[in-house]
């Protein structure tokens, strides 16, 4: 795959802003819409010939990935003209995965078959809950009969690779609550789940409440429990788990007797955009606040939507900032991502891309996870265990290098 | 200057009423200090006392002032600390002035310290000028608190300054007040000289360098001084005086105050107190010096990293060269490793050397809970002091120990003497006295053991009282008490550097109170952490810490990498300031938690 990139397009624009979202993204801009899609339309053309530089042909991409925020936002016409301009700017390869992240709300089969048509062949929907009052709470500005039909829709427009995006810790939440969402998701049959575990992060309207005593803090423990209960759910309805937060049906394109049927590369519907990331491969971001990673160094964009406008109407860059990755980075960010992964890390891949031994490298911190319980090792490679995927982060900081962490300090 | 025109005086107060403040207004009156450098609190020059607010060290500085009577005088002023730890740079202060100016807050009135070191100066036989300060605050009460100041001193009423160190109201008062009666040092000339020493420092070029106040004869730069108790002979490689930076002249006449830089390399080999003198030409009779201050409270510091020990060392040894109370000695433990057992005047000395330590060496410290020192008798008849709990001889060796008992003095609005009582007696004190001072405020006097002072006393008695009680103590003397050691043991091992002494009757609470504390404050580890504390072999509470289950499980895409890292480095920086027990990862606040177990 070498020379060939994801590409990722950041839309920070939402209908309202939920209470516990810190993302960069943005309720009534809707004015800055169309400006905002002729800035990305630029960034990408320029973008798209400074990287080819040197080389004779455009840049391989094999997936495009519409993110935000909520890209389902944008008209019809601007998914279009950012599409072509990707499509002018690299060489899209023949099943290249085009994923639009959409919100729940938008019951019209032909704007789905107009996508469909355009090229877009995964959709991965916001869905967060089948809980209305969660909804309500949470302030996501949709119903569970929005979900209902919007899945419906795309499905009646030939989607047949759709992700639901689930979230669970959440204040008052109960296991018996969580179970029912797991339930009636298993029930559309997704093609992928994507489970994501509320952070209360700080400045939100979500901590707001809690600091003023409206809702109670979320339990750990019982989000622990209520992982487990996904992880047991999910595998009874088919769903094999590839990642720390995927879950992906287990259809497979090929089976011989030799391969392992959960090995990630053999999952249908494994989000391949996610595993450039996990892999820690090369990509490239578009928009405001969109990181790009390529070339040894990893750099970002302006996060302001309405800056990011304006420097790419002035002809400026909207480059914000950059680091470069040292080689010890590097290979920590390979282990740490790559153990998000189910399958782990193999020994031999990473001795192929580094010239180095990652069990001699990462001796010592592999062995206190290991009697921590956390990973499990074979002699081809190492993975978390189901305890490691719920302490991952203890795993994780003692691979990093000691000299990053003095800087932090 | 003649010794008729000098005016040495202090100026007292408890803390935060304004003596920082007034001493800028009588630098700038004086045109010490042009009003374009001024800053607040110009002399509080060290990084912590800028931080804090606070006063830490005494400092001294020479102005001069054309009074009303035409005559230019010399003035020199002591600022001092209002903070009870630093009780003794007053006294040393005292010493060397004939008067002091007394500020009290026209909001506050007076309160624990105004009293202590009122009558510190009272002892010294000073001249005292009251000043109420604050008087532009709406809160400001000069003529109720005027009038206790004159019951109080016995002073005509007109004679109480009412100011402002805020806008400089009544700070030319001040200065008049000063020269006409605080009276000149009675200092002959023709003497031998005798210079007490009041203070030192320890300066890169200099050496060390003693703070003087000339009481007879002249000290000329070049002269052969003699140290009278040590006999140790220096030489005065410069003379000069604070303005208030140092500024070098030739001599310092009797009556002034000023410094002499000696060039030795220790401030050990110069006791605070001691007189120095012409080694040619002695006087016979050293200046009646005071005690060097005694360390009250102990702990113990610990390097994290235990490579950084002979780092700590150098760093104790530098500080101790302008901190003559702080004492320290190597210790090991078990738990810790290598550290040193450190000696300080009260919590806000050890608070302030732990953060200096840190700071100005860049060291990572574990400091014990400070302990006090107990006099133990053994039954084979020996005496032994004890300043570390650890080191606690066994319970069947022991006939009897004694700890120290404070005198405390607290100021307090009447409505507040129930709470106050109930507080000092959890705390095992017993009362002295009570005593009117108007028809709302008292004075109540108790005895009470240093080791219940220094268990968050002071907090306890601001929040009963809503911070209206102000409180000052003095050693009183060593009693008997019923005293046991407990050990705490985290995940199965006793941590010494984690025990305690307490009163047998307050065992099972405090051991019970320290177990939860200690529950809250030590992250969760990886599997579950038993803690107990024990007296002898036999536990008497108990708390389990859960094994952490989950961390965060948020999703990581593409622009969370650098993020996520971010995050990932910090928690391993993190975990690099804890101390490995073990397996057990305790943070600092795990050793201070007996501090803080409430009431
Ligand atoms: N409004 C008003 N504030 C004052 C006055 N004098 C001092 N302050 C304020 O009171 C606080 C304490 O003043 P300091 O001069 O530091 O008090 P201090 O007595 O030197 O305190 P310590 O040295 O810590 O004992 C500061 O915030 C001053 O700005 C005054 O006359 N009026
Ligand atoms: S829809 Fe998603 S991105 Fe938009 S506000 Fe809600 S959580 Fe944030
Ligand atoms: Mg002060």
């Amino acid at each position: 795959m070498l020379g060939s990139v994801a590409l990722f397009v950041f839309v920070p624009f939402c209908k309202i802003k939920c209470t516990y979202c810190d993302f960069n993204t943005y309720a009534h801009l809707s004015r800055w819409i169309e400006p905002y899609a002729d800035a990305l339309a630029r960034e990408i053309s320029w973008r798209g010939e400074r990287v080819a530089q040197g080389d004779a042909a455009p840049l391989r991409a094999k997936t495009i990935y519409f993110g935000g925020g909520t890209p389902s936002l944008l008209p019809f016409p601007l998914i279009e003209k950012i599409l072509h301009a990707l499509q002018n700017s690299f060489a899209l390869v023949a099943d290249a995965e085009i994923t639009l992240e959409a919100n729940p709300g938008s019951a019209d089969v032909s704007r789905w078959r107009d996508l469909r048509a355009l090229g877009v062949n995964r959709l991965s929907l916001g869905a967060q809950s089948f809980d209305e009052a969660v909804l309500r709470r949470l302030n996501r500005g949709h119903t569970v009969a929005d979900t209902l039909e919007t899945f419906d829709a795309a499905r009646r427009a030939g989607f047949d690779n759709i992700n639901l995006d689930l979230i669970y810790g959440l204040p008052l939440q109960t296991l018996a609550d969580w179970r029912a969402t797991l339930e009636r998701a298993v029930a559309l049959a997704p093609e992928h789940l994507s489970l994501y575990a509320l952070q209360v992060e700080e400045g939100t309207g979500l901590a707001h409440q809690i600091a003023r005593g409206k809702y109670p803090m979320p339990d750990d423990d019982l989000a622990a429990e209520m992982y487990e209960l996904a992880e047991e759910t999910l595998d009874a309805a088919g769903y094999a788990q590839y990642e720390i937060s995927n879950w992906a049906r287990r259809d497979v394109f090929r089976i011989s007797k030799f391969e392992v049927v959960d090995r990630t590369e053999n999952l249908k519907f494994a989000s391949r955009h996610n595993l450039t990331y996990w892999r820690n491969e090369p990509y490239l971001g578009f928009g405001a606040g969109a990181h790009s990673c390529f070339g040894g160094a990893r750099y970002w964009n302006i996060s302001s939507p309405v800056e990011y406008i304006e420097r790419s109407g002035r002809g400026e860059s909207v480059v914000a900032g950059g680091e470069g990755i040292p080689r010890e980075v590097e290979m920590a960010e390979t282990m740490i991502l790559g153990l998000r992964l189910n399958e782990g890390i193999a020994f031999e891949a990473f001795a192929a891309r580094y010239g180095e031994d990652a069990r001699l490298r990462y001796a010592r911190p592999l062995r206190e996870a290991r009697e921590f319980g956390l990973v499990e090792m074979s002699e081809w490679r190492v993975w978390l265990t189901p305890r490691g995927r719920l302490l991952s982060n203890e795993v994780f900081w003692r691979l990093l290098p000691d000299a990053t962490v003095q800087n932090a300090a | 200057m003649e010794s008729t025109r000098i005016r040495n005086f202090c100026i007292i107060a408890h803390i935060d009423h304004g003596k920082s403040t007034l001493t800028d207004r009588l630098l700038e009156a004086t045109g010490t200090i042009d009003k374009r450098e001024m800053v607040e609190q110009v002399m509080d020059q060290m990084d912590l006392e800028r931080e804090k607010g606070i006063t830490i060290k005494a400092k001294a500085v020479r102005m001069f002032y054309r009074a009303r009577d035409e005559n230019e005088y010399e003035l020199n002023l002591i600022d001092t600390p209002g903070h009870v730890d630093f009780t003794y740079e007053v006294s040393r202060a005292l010493a060397a002035c004939e008067g002091a100016v007394l500020v009290v807050d026209a909001t506050q009135g007076i309160e624990a310290q105004t009293l202590a070191n009122l009558y510190l100066a009272l002892d010294h036989n000073l001249a005292i000028v009251p000043v109420v300060n604050k008087i532009d605050l709406p809160s400001a009460r000069p003529d109720d608190i005027a009038h206790d100041i004159e019951r109080l001193l016995n002073v005509p009423n007109d004679q109480i300054i009412r100011a402002s160190a805020k806008t400089g109201a009544g700070v030319d008062r001040v200065l008049e007040a000063i020269v006409a009666r605080i009276p000149a040092p009675v200092a002959d000339a023709t003497l031998p000289l005798r210079a007490l020493i009041f203070d030192s420092k320890y300066d890169a070029y200099k050496g060390v360098v003693a703070y003087v106040r000339v009481v007879d004869g002249e000290l000329h730069k070049n002269n052969k001084l003699r140290l009278m108790s040590s006999g140790l002979e220096v030489d005065a490689l410069e003379v000069g005086l604070f303005r208030p930076k140092m500024v070098a002249g030739d001599s310092l006449g009797a009556g002034e105050v000023g410094y002499v830089a000696t060039g030795l390399k220790s401030v050990r080999e110069i006791q605070v107190g001691d007189t120095l003198t012409h080694a040619d030409h002695p006087a016979h009779v050293p200046v009646p010096g005071f005690r060097p201050a005694k360390p009250m409270v102990f702990a113990g510091f610990y390097p994290v990293e235990t490579n950084d020990y002979p780092l700590l060392r150098d760093a104790l040894d530098k500080l101790k060269l302008n901190d003559a109370s702080l004492t320290y000695e190597p210790e090991t433990s078990a738990a810790l490793g290598f550290g040193f057992r450190c000696g300080f005047l009260g919590l806000l000395h050890m608070d302030i050397v732990q953060e200096r330590l840190e700071r100005e060496y860049d060291l990572n410290l574990i400091a014990t809970a400070p302990s006090v020192e107990y006099h133990v008798l053994k039954h084979d008849g020996s005496i032994v002091t004890v300043d570390n709990p650890a080191e606690m001889p066994g319970g069947e060796e022991i006939a009897k120990i004694e700890e120290p008992w404070m005198h405390i003095q607290v100021f307090t609005p009447q409505e507040y003497i129930g709470p106050i009582m109930d507080l000092v007696v959890q705390r095992r004190g017993a009362f002295d006295k009570m005593e009117y001072l108007d028809a709302q405020r008292v004075l109540l006097t108790y005895f009470i053991p240093l080791s219940e002072l220094i268990i968050d006393f002071y907090d306890q008695l601001k929040s009963r009282t809503r911070g209206y009680a102000s409180l000052d103590y003095t050693f009183a003397d060593y009693r008997a008490s019923d005293l046991v050691k407990m050990t705490i043991l985290v995940n199965d091992e006793p941590v010494d550097a984690l025990s305690m002494i307490v009163h047998k009757d307050y065992a099972y609470a405090r051991g019970a109170a320290l177990c939860k504390r200690l529950k809250e404050v030590i992250p969760q580890q990886l599997f579950p952490v038993p803690i107990q504390a024990a007296l002898g072999g036999r536990i008497i509470a108990r708390e389990t810490i859960r094994a952490l289950r989950k961390d965060v499980l948020a999703k990581c895409y593409g622009g969370d990498v650098t993020r996520k890292r971010k995050l990932l480095e910090k928690q391993k920086a993190g975990k690099k300031r804890m101390k490995r027990l073990g397996t057990v990862e305790i943070p600092q606040d795990a050793f201070m938690a007996v501090l803080k177990l409430g009431d």
